[in-house]
């Protein structure tokens, strides 16, 4: 139903039209400023022209990946999980209703219909939410208004090879003075993929339909009203790695935002949203049948938001402030058949439908101090209200837990930064607090196949409180940059899943049962080094290395951080003619944790080759790419594999992007 | 912008649209195998000597297992409502072979003056079958007023588990019975559990005129304590069970009651074991606490099933 509903909104937009970088009027000429982010800018990395949200998000020092699969990764910030960082789309919060993390924030959106992605570390990245890692934001595409009325569009197509993926996209958009009309629609459909040892991978296919529409209307010369839709729908998704894969995922997101601009006073523009989001989620086991029980496990998630931004600037200091809004219903159930079907099956939450809403306020300041030095500051207060409605099964393991529950979470960073000729540095400081995720609150028997235990969360547990450090310096010259970051976190009562000397497994592959519990404190150090140099004026080369270390409070390893990583990339560019090549890879995992499942990683080393022409195809600007990706067709799994499944072996692509 | 308010219209249809998969209605699915819906009603009615007797079960039906009962006694004459009598109240069964049997039950109803009536139980340990029969008999002194009654009644089959009751000799040779009384409805919960410990009184005198009370004895089991071990018993659960279940203990009531938490619907076996007040087992074998997928679950010599 939904998908005719969305069929329907790209078919009014066809009716209307085509895009081209415009000239911009009042409107648009008063840019956003970012006060704090480091902002990805187009949706396609290095090395590929047309990846996924997911790879293009590898591509960040500070992101890594959990992967189940090869659809939907998680986004790992700071070596931090989901439930310690803010990952929003336009600042609009959205929950998974997955209880196996089967679907991220990232798994809803295409890249397609994203315009850059908004990565900002620690608490600098509390305006959109309490966090402890920091924010991950995914800025959609939003086409100006413009003098003329114009058309403009983008199609793009492309096949890789190893998992026989296909894929096709199209974007439009029509835009005048006063109207904006621009949608997006994408299909991918790839079988299971290979692995280095050229064996196929199993339950590793997926299938996914996104579009998007979005349309804007000035209200006045310095103001406008804007409704945008995302509908994705994921089909006959496998997870190799899970003993489960999935049947449906669908998501509908709606938003309706309200921007006025202002000449003059200090106040320069005001955005305003409401948001609305609806995620259902149908896991599948039909198909394991060497699955001893069968289960249905379907979730739901609904969330209602509201967001209000103003930007001020007086003399040398701009500041932003937020209030942010939003109420959650996260369900989760289980059903169990007995061997015998004409038994009665077994039910459970696995998430009783828990509410949680939250309301902060947060000012984000930036002040100039001289011409070579800004200070940064800020901070949000947030309250946090959770309820379980089936309290019950929360009661079981905690009797007389709290049905709900309210917390504080302050969040305060201050950081300084310093340019001296050809150098910068900054510190920075930040203390945060960030309540329980629903799962570490009121998760009940969540089976994790990593380390093969049910998890039961805990409503009275303590806020996590993160303390903060970073620093930064660089230099860049004409031809060579080189720069290093370095942060660390010590997280006052972390919390993380410890074995209950209470109750026995309820999945049959389960050995035990853990409960989510607050180590005293937790510390986690990221380091990373980037580099560039200007070989000559065709070629150039990058590099990063990135170290990790996360301890808990008795000196014991984290689960899931990255080891030492490097990546390094030549890229050749001669008029039409692109050539690129990287190679990447982890060293050994030395700093792993077995209570959490892990084991030792060892190293590997992947090697990529690219190369695209533009060309102009009857007036539209075309670009071709081919390339290949572990070109050595290397078996390999990294530490953060669910369960060590491989990587996908060597792949062929190549992708053709055509500009109208 | 007739386009724009269209497509508003459309987002919010589409947001209030309802799921592929509906969720499940928890409270239906509780109440899917046991229903709480139980009223006391009239299961039988006697009459003699000018009063009427009415005798009240839940949902006027004798079921197998622990029955609540209520007796009330009305002078036909005056319509009035009795009180302070004496009443009796033994059930007997025939079997087959004619022998005649009894199960617990309160032999002299008390007398409740808030509701006027008279309160009383029994634990019928089998169903009326075809070659054998259940019988009442009762007492009745108002006054100096003496008069018997008697009424075969039927025991019907116990239709929820979790009012299930167990007979058993126990290894002290004694003739033992464990009734479930509640939770009657239960939930994915912690559950207060409320059970009727009886053992059977043999008699030390020659048996009397028919029906003689000091035949049919039973008194409730005192200071003993019923541990417990939650167990799901399907094959593919692995002999899962539930944390911070209490043991059963003996309150004010003469009852037991305990703490039962079932983590999932479904069937369950209760394994128990009885312990006097001494602490010798009366009955009862503790079950391995393996994790057993594949393996239906090993239960007690001593268990009740239940399902909800
Ligand atoms: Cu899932």
């Amino acid at each position: 139903m939904r998908f005719s509903i969305a069929v329907f909104l790209l078919a009014t937009l066809k009716i209307m039209g085509q895009e081209q970088e415009t000239p911009l009027d009042s409107v648009q000429e008063l840019k956003e400023v970012q006060v704090t982010a480091t902002l990805k800018k187009k949706i396609e990395t290095a090395m590929k022209m047309n990846v996924s949200v997911d790879e293009f998000l590898a591509s960040s020092d500070n992101i890594s990946f959990i992967k189940r699969g090869a659809y939907a990764w998680e986004p790992l910030l700071n070596n931090m999980g989901m439930e310690r960082s803010t990952i929003t789309i336009d600042g609009m919060h959205i929950f998974g209703a997955c209880t196996d993390k089967m679907d991220p924030i990232t798994s809803y959106v295409e890249s397609n219909n994203l315009a850059a992605v908004d990565i900002t570390s620690g608490q600098q990245g509390s305006s959109n939410g309490a966090t402890i890692a920091g924010s991950v934001d995914l800025k959609r595409k939003s086409t100006p208004f413009s003098m003329q009325p114009n058309w403009a569009g983008t199609y793009q197509t492309g096949f890789e090879l190893n998992n026989e993926q296909f894929y096709n996209q199209g974007n439009m958009a029509y835009s005048s003075r006063n109207f904006v009309a621009e949608g997006s629609i994408s299909y991918r459909k790839a079988e299971n993929y290979t692995d280095g040892n050229d064996e196929v991978v199993d339950h590793s296919q997926y299938q996914k339909f996104n579009t998007s529409v979005g349309l804007a209307y000035k209200t006045g010369d310095l103001s406008s009203v804007r409704v945008d839709a995302i509908f994705d729908v994921a089909k006959d998704v496998g997870y190799p790695a899970l003993p489960m894969d999935l049947w449906l995922s669908r998501a509908l997101i709606a938003s309706a935002t309200y921007k006025q601009f202002f000449e003059d006073g200090i106040a320069k523009v005001w955005d305003a949203k409401v948001y609305y989001n609806a995620i259902e989620h149908y896991m599948d086991d039909t198909t394991r049948p060497e699955n001893l029980v069968h289960m249905d496990m379907p979730g739901w998630s609904t969330t209602y938001g509201l967001l209000s931004k103003i930007h001020l600037q007086k003399n040398r200091l701009s500041s932003e402030v937020q209030l942010n809004a939003y109420d959650n219903l996260s369900i989760a159930e289980m059903r169990m058949y007995p061997q015998d079907r004409s038994e009665r099956t077994m039910f459970a939450y696995s998430w009783p439908w828990v509410t949680t809403q939250y309301a902060g306020l947060s000012v984000n300041n930036s002040l100039e101090v001289s011409e070579q030095s800004v200070v940064d500051f800020g901070g949000s207060l947030g309250v946090n209200y959770n309820h379980s409605k089936y309290v019950d099964f929360n009661w079981i393991f905690y009797p007389g837990a709290s049905q709900e529950k309210t917390r504080w979470l302050p969040s305060l960073y201050a950081g300084y930064k310093h340019k001296l000729d050809q150098f910068d540095f900054s510190i920075g400081a930040g203390y945060g607090h960030r309540a329980p995720s629903v799962s570490e609150g009121y998760g009940y028997y969540i089976y994790n196949s990593f380390d093969r235990y049910d998890y039961i969360g805990n409503p009275d547990l303590k806020n996590e409180v993160s303390y903060e450090l970073n620093a930064s310096a660089g230099f860049r010259s004409e031809k060579f940059s080189l720069g290093a970051n370095v942060n660390y976190f010590y997280i006052q009562d972390y919390i993380i899943g410890r074995i209950l000397s209470l109750g026995s497994p309820m999945n049959y592959q389960s050995v035990g049962v853990k409960g989510y519990t607050s180590l005293d404190y937790a510390t986690l150090f990221n380091f990373s080094l980037h580099s560039s140099y200007a070989i000559t004026s065709d070629l150039h080369w990058k590099g990063t290395l990135a170290y990790a270390r996360g301890m808990d409070n008795d000196k014991g390893n984290l689960p899931f951080i990255r080891p030492l990583s490097y990546q390094t990339s030549l890229h050749f560019q001669n008029g039409a003619l692109g050539i690129q090549t990287t190679l990447n890879g982890d060293f050994e995992q030395e700093h792993y944790s077995p209570e959490y499942g892990e084991d030792l990683t060892p190293a590997y080393t992947i090697l990529n080759l690219s190369a695209d022409y533009s060309f102009t195809l009857n007036t539209y600007k075309t670009v071709l790419q081919v390339g290949a990706e572990n070109v050595l067709n290397q078996y390999y799994s990294t530490y953060a594999d669910w369960g060590n499944i491989p990587r996908m072996g060597r792949n062929f692509f190549t992708s053709l992007q055509i500009n109208f | 912008m007739k386009i724009f308010n269209l497509v508003i219209t459309v987002i919010c249809i589409a947001a209030m649209m309802s799921c592929t998969l509906d969720k499940t209605d928890y409270e239906a699915e509780l109440g899917a195998v046991v229903t709480d819906e139980y009223e006391f009603e009239e299961a039988l009615s006697l009459s003699g000597n000018g009063y009427q007797i009415s005798l009240e079960a839940l949902n006027g039906t004798f079921f197998k297992g622990y029955n609540e009962l209520r007796f009330n006694i009305t002078d036909t004459a005056t319509d009035q409502v009795v009180p302070n009598a004496n009443i009796t109240f033994l059930p007997v069964r025939t079997d087959a072979d004619d022998v005649a049997y009894s199960c617990p039950h309160r032999y002299e109803l008390a007398y409740e003056a808030a509701n006027d009536h008279y309160l009383g139980y029994a634990v019928f340990d089998h169903e009326t079958a075809a070659d054998a029969r259940w019988e009442v008999f009762l007492t009745i002194t108002i006054g100096d007023e003496f008069f018997s009654v008697q009424q075969e009644i039927t025991v019907e089959p116990q239709p929820n588990m979790n009012l299930n009751m167990t007979a058993f000799t126990g290894n002290d040779g004694g003739q033992y019975y464990i009734a479930l009384i509640a939770p009657v409805s239960p939930g994915v919960a912690e559950n207060e559990l409320i059970a009727g410990i009886f053992r059977y009184n043999q008699p030390e005198v020659a048996a009397g005129d028919f029906p003689d009370p000091s035949q049919f004895s039973f008194s409730k089991v005192q200071n003993a304590t019923l541990l417990l071990d939650p167990r799901m018993p399907e094959p593919s659960m692995g002999n899962h069970s539930s944390p911070n279940n209490q043991d059963l203990i003996q309150g004010e009531d003469g009852l037991y009651h305990g703490v039962v938490n079932y983590t999932m619907t479904g069937n369950w076996t209760l394994n128990f074991m009885l312990q006097s007040s001494y602490g010798d087992v009366i009955k009862g074998t503790e079950v391995p606490t393996d994790f057993t997928p594949g393996v239906e679950g090993e239960k007690s010599e001593l268990h009740i099933d239940i399902l909800f």
